[in-house]
């Protein structure tokens, strides 16, 4: 049976239609076209460090603003806000998801919206931060030193697991939509959070161990605002640049950078996957195996297959990685070119994240609004005035719907190719080495887009 | 060659998506059309047929006959039917949002089938 309302993440119903198939074979069609085109007519760019030097402009008028400290007290008040709205509402408020404010600010306004708009604008967490926020405004009163020090080894592993198990909560335990469950988990994170920063320094731990400071560094590179700092970190200018090029400039390299990166794109994929038909049918499949076992069997099932993909998606990675290289005939630092080409997967991720919480995003956030005048599901009357308020569907015709998805994931991909093609211009060196390493990469990003159309394309099915 | 590359891609790409605009946007339907549905719900478990379809903007009537007092709730338009053993109870309404909407014996929150609008 085909019941459709589907949860994201065990929480809020969307009706929408998937895509139809002719419509899936003509983006599909599209991508392979568009990259054929893209790849002849930029055959023979720039090499070396030319490739992926990117026009930017600079922004007086915005540089008093990012230098004044109103932006980062703002964002933090809202994030501070935000992180006590989600315990208190979590905690003490309906343990209905679609009745409890909480839900709606960890999964559609945190994690599909910020993601969204960090990648539209740049790295809004920076100004959100609230574990951050808290840290600087304690410190203003008392002095707090680091006492030990993270070895240098454990590069970003730690927020590497931390991510990881932050998308085991969203998409395998099944409690994402428990709304104490997620206050709690909320909680810890914080009190985790800032025990780490006092005990191992702030910026160490917010960059090496924050799943979503490094998230977000990611993300943020996508976007269009630019700030260039001295060695002290002031800003000195604010540039706005076409979206996708800060994904060429220098990162830190390392397999757990790496790692991070296709984690984002295996978990995504998977919350795709969950929604589909074929999982369905897989976990009837495979009932034998783990229905014995009850829920925790369900969610070992999930989180084997999630932990599986992730190896999967790797080792493709890899396997494609080694093409290219070996195309690109040249010796090239292998840990740094892995690491620069896996950033040129993310516009492919964060596109397919928009297209897939599409949806979510222009209804299914509205709903908040009527909950505002009983946050806690007490009876009270707060805002009577909003009490009544309808979620409007103006944005999610299915036509509407499927044209945004369709240009979402062909400007996503465009993007990809074209920075691919870069990074590969920068590496190889030369134009002809840098055009047959190519191919390989352009094989993998094909792959990867189909597979999201695919998934977009499947019929949704109960549960998830 | 070289000034007229980001203009070739940008064109191939914009040629795309208005190809694709025009296959989406032609295929809709201006709906209007009148609809009429008649299920019969037994036992709050089943209803046949369990799949309406109709288009965008179309008046759909539906009738709905159940063997036991209750409501069938029709999610995303929020429309309760208040059924009442061996009598036929009657909603119209105008199909204005697409997607898939599920069809509840609310009590239970019983599946029954969905509603298509397309």
């Amino acid at each position: 049976m085909l019941a459709t309302a589907i949860f994201l993440h065990g929480f809020g119903t969307r009706y929408d239609l998937p895509a139809s198939l002719w419509l899936y074979l003509f983006a599909a069609g599209g991508v392979v076209v568009i990259s054929f085109v893209l790849v002849v007519v930029f055959a023979g760019e720039q090499v070396g460090e030319k490739a992926i030097r990117y026009p930017r402009r600079e922004l007086k008028l915005l540089l008093s603003i990012a230098r004044s400290p109103w932006p980062r007290v703002i964002g933090g008040l809202i994030g501070v806000l935000g992180l006590a709205t989600i315990i208190v509402t979590g905690l003490f408020g309906s343990s209905r998801p679609e009745l409890n404010p909480a839900e709606f600010l960890i999964w559609i306004y945190f994690w599909a919206g910020t993601v969204i708009v960090s990648g539209l604008v740049g790295n809004l967490w920076y100004l959100l931060n609230p574990f951050a926020a808290i840290y600087d405004a304690v410190t203003k009163l008392v002095r707090l030193g680091p006492v030990w020090k993270l070895p240098q080894r454990l590069g970003i592993w730690p927020a590497v697991l931390i991510y990881y198990s932050f998308a085991c909560l969203e998409l395998t335990t099944g409690m994402a939509n428990r709304p104490y469950i997620a206050a709690t988990a909320a909680l810890a994170y914080a009190s985790l959070t800032l025990a780490g920063m006092i005990l191992f320094g702030r910026d160490e731990w917010l960059q090496r161990c924050e799943a979503f400071t490094v998230l977000f560094d990611i993300v943020g590179r996508f976007g269009p605002v630019e700030a260039g700092r001295d060695e002290t970190g002031r800003i000195t200018a604010v540039y706005v640049r076409p979206w996708g090029v800060g994904l060429l400039k220098p990162a830190p390299s390392g397999w757990d950078r790496v790692v991070f990166v296709i984690l984002m794109l295996s978990s995504l994929a998977f919350d795709g996957i969950e929604g589909t038909r074929s999982w369905a049918d897989f976990t009837i499949a495979t009932e034998p195996y783990w229905l014995p076992q009850g829920a925790f069997g369900f969610f070992l099932l999930k989180t084997v297959s999630v932990t599986l993909l992730t190896v999967a998606f790797l080792l493709i990675f890899i396997a494609f990685m080694e093409m290219v290289i070996y195309f690109g005939k040249r010796r090239v630092d292998l840990m740094s070119t892995v690491s620069g080409f896996a950033l040129t997967l993310v516009p492919i991720a964060l596109v397919y994240n928009a297209a897939h919480n599409y949806y979510y995003a222009v209804v299914t956030a509205q709903a908040l609004i009527p909950l505002l005048d009983d946050p806690l599901a007490k009876g009270w009357h707060l805002l009577p005035a909003v009490a009544a308020y309808k979620p409007s569907f103006a944005l999610a015709q299915a036509s509407t719907v499927w044209f945004a998805q369709i240009v979402l994931i062909v400007v996503g991909h465009v993007i990809a190719v074209y920075l691919a093609h870069l990074r590969a211009g920068e590496r190889f060196r030369t134009a002809q080495n840098a055009l047959l390493s190519q191919y390989p990469m352009l094989v993998l990003m094909v792959m990867y887009t189909m597979t999201s159309l695919w998934i977009l394309a499947q019929p949704v099915t109960s549960g998830g | 060659m070289n000034r007229y590359r980001v203009p070739i891609v940008a064109a191939v790409v914009v040629v795309f998506l208005a190809i694709g605009a025009f296959l989406i946007f032609a295929n809709q339907t201006k709906g209007g059309a009148k609809v009429t549905i008649n299920a019969t719900v037994s036992k709050g478990t089943s209803m046949s047929p369990g799949t309406w379809t109709a288009h965008h903007n179309d008046i759909v009537t539906v009738n709905i006959t159940s063997d036991m007092d209750g409501e069938v709730h029709l999610h995303g338009y929020d429309i309760p039917f208040e059924t009442k053993a061996g009598q036929v109870v009657t909603k119209t309404f105008t199909a204005d949002k697409t997607g898939d909407f599920p069809i509840e014996w609310e009590s239970t929150s019983t599946p029954l089938g969905h509603l298509v609008v397309s």
